[in-house]
């Protein structure tokens, strides 16, 4: 029998920073993980994150992946990957296969981050090849570099729906639609806003019938649902696709505390242990940290990971409770201040119709994906300027503050709450340099100059699509909805180091489509 | 004794459905209706309908399909799907081959 003071199952965000968390205390720390790479989900996020700095805001998902590995390392935590824990039994004792082996370990105190796996939902034909998890066609893109399909439809809103279907467009597929039987967008409005600036449109209020195809997807039906879910004939539609994502949901993967006989309980968020605000389960020196204890982010669960670490360090006794009460007191601000916001899980199910600053929400960004011109004026980060400025389209309680930080000048404020909608500061003057377009993990931010020629505008925007155009190109500036709206010509494409590969492109439009054109289109450009 | 472990409990009869062909669990390649079949059996908890009918045993060990058959079990018993228990977790987790479960590593 092998024995550490810690055994970590799954080297997700959540079991890394447990690790790192542990061992920087003296615990000597095994993780393991059935996966031949570590990092949980986290190398496959190629997207910036949310939040603000104490959460590695505006830092793509495997940029902290790598972080996190490293300091791991540095620490000498064993990390022991392709190992499959088959049980957790009594005393702490596992079972983990390894090569064409089980092996038994045994630790002092466990914490459990194994993570959630994709929910599926039934309909004709869903077992043909080509439906897939979105989770699934992340992983293709992003970590094997395949596309999983030439068109995609996506069902389901939430985040993971929304920045993966940009993904799906960043790798050269087109996406037909995004379908969710709920009559409101469930993810970010900026996430939805991305894609809908596309071309893509939203089909709220739909489910899928059936897929089409005999060996494989050629085809995908949906229809429009009333409001207790039930298909209403003769609102079918057709679309070509050869791939349809299955974004509905994730499911803790429990089972392993399940089995140890952790206390509990079925929620909406899934089947989870039972656990105090540290990670602690029913179990004494059994822990949970990450979406196994209910679904979140990975920014949530790498600081609930942190706690449960060092929990774990003062229930062996390398802690004093005054020492870890310091260290998770301030985690627990840091969580408090990511579950903050209209997201907030205390808010899930609930209808939102204001903002924390009593402005109505936007409609049709929740029906739509983006902001209905009408609905621009209320907002406070859309102001007019004179010259150039920024021109936020921020208009949901979320929270993310990286442009409060990003501008040199201080020309945004965000204020101390960072769910709060930014606000331009009158007071100092913008200077064009485009800091904070790039740092909006949410490619909400654009920069506006009314007066850059008579009778043209100019028109910043965050752009993550290759080919990147060049200066003098000359292609079609879209509005919101992904509607072609004018010609439009690139006058300045910007890729500093510091933009971290969000490029800024500056394209020339007619003054009257400064408040419409948000994006680019090349000629021959695949994205529609 | 807990509600829905109550045996006398009148379900009704089985009624088929125009998709009960569809299948559930796609490593034992177990239908929906078969499923629905199961409970009018008397097949009440989720172990049961397992191993009744191999629902979550193969491949996968249930990933896919296990949140699937407790919402069609608890439809059918007319329950919401929290009032179901969920099958027994157990060892092995994934599928491991005899061989492998039967090396035990021998003390280093």
């Amino acid at each position: 029998m092998n024995r550490y003071d810690l055994i970590i199952i799954g080297a997700g965000p959540a079991g890394l920073s447990a690790a790192i968390s542990a061992a920087k205390n003296g615990l000597s720390v095994i993780v393991f993980d059935e996966n031949s790479k570590p990092g949980g989900q986290l190398f496959k996020q190629i997207h910036k994150f949310f939040g603000s700095k104490e959460h590695k805001a505006k830092i793509r998902g495997f940029r902290i992946g790598e972080e996190l590995l490293k300091e791991a390392e540095e620490l000498k935590v064993t990390v022991v990957l392709d190992a499959i824990v088959t049980g957790l039994y009594q005393d702490k004792e596992i079972s983990v296969k390894i090569g064409e082996e089980i092996c038994h370990y045994k630790g002092d105190a466990v914490i459990v981050a194994t993570g959630a796996t994709e929910n599926m939902v039934p309909f004709e034909g869903w077992t043909l090849p080509g439906v897939i998890g979105a989770g699934a066609s992340q992983t293709m893109m992003n970590l094997h570099h395949i596309k999983p399909g030439n068109r995609v439809l996506m069902l389901g809103t939430g985040n993971v729906g929304l920045v993966v279907s940009f993904q799906l467009l960043q790798a050269g597929c087109q996406v037909a639609a995004l379908v969710d039987a709920a009559p409101k967008i469930g993810g970010y409005g900026v996430h939805a806003a991305k894609v809908a600036r596309c071309g893509v449109p939203f089909y709220l209020s739909h489910t899928i019938i059936k897929a089409e195809g005999e060996d494989c997807v050629r085809g995908v039906v949906i229809g429009k649902v009333d409001s207790s879910f039930q298909l209403i004939p003769g609102t079918e539609k057709h679309f070509d696709v050869d791939t349809i994502c299955l974004a509905v949901g994730l499911s803790p993967m429990s089972q392993l505390l399940h089995m140890a006989g952790c206390k509990m309980q079925d929620t909406p968020l899934g089947y989870v242990p039972v656990i105090d605000e540290n990670g602690a389960t029913s179990v004494p020196g059994i822990y949970a940290a990450g979406d196994v204890s209910g679904i979140e982010e990975a920014s949530s669960a790498m600081i609930e990971g942190r706690i449960a670490g060092t929990k774990a360090a003062e229930y062996l006794g390398f802690l004093s409770e005054d020492a870890a009460k310091e260290i998770t007191a301030g985690l627990e601000l840091a969580l408090d201040r990511l579950r903050k916001g209209m997201f907030a899980p205390e808010n899930r199910g609930k209808k939102i119709t204001l903002t924390d600053e009593g402005i109505p929400v936007s409609d049709s960004l929740l029906t739509r994906g983006y902001l209905d011109e009408d609905e621009l004026d209320r907002f406070p980060g859309i102001a007019k300027g004179k010259g150039i400025h920024p021109v936020m389209e921020c208009t949901q309680n979320i929270p993310c503050n990286p442009c409060q930080d990003a501008c040199p000048r201080k020309c945004i404020k965000i204020g101390e709450n960072i769910t709060s909608l930014p606000i331009i500061d009158e007071e100092n003057s913008c200077s064009g340099c485009g800091m904070c377009v790039a740092s909006c993990s949410g490619q909400a931010i654009f920069l506006l100059n009314e007066d850059y020629e008579p009778g043209y505008a100019s028109v910043t925007l965050p752009y993550e699509f290759l080919p990147l155009p060049v200066k003098g190109d000359t292609g079609m500036a879209l509005d919101r909805s992904g509607k072609k709206v004018c010609q439009a010509e690139i006058i300045e494409v910007k890729t500093p180091k510091a933009f971290d590969h969000t490029s800024l492109l500056t394209m020339k439009v007619p003054l009257d489509m400064a408040m419409k054109a948000r994006f680019y289109k090349s000629r021959g450009c695949s994205h529609e | 004794m807990n509600k829905r472990n109550d045996r006398l409990a009148e379900i009704g009869p089985f009624i088929s459905q125009p998709d009960d062909d569809m299948i559930i669990c796609r490593c034992e390649e177990v239908t929906k209706g078969e499923i629905r079949k199961a409970v009018h059996d008397g097949m009440f908890t989720l172990t049961e309908i397992r191993r009744y009918l191999r629902t979550g045993m193969g491949l996968c060990q249930g990933q896919t399909c296990s949140k699937l058959v407790k919402s069609i079990v608890a439809k059918e018993l007319g329950l919401p799907p929290g009032d179901i228990e969920p099958a027994v977790s157990r060892a092995p987790m994934r599928p491991i081959e005899m061989k492998i479960l039967g090396n035990d590593r021998k003390e280093v």
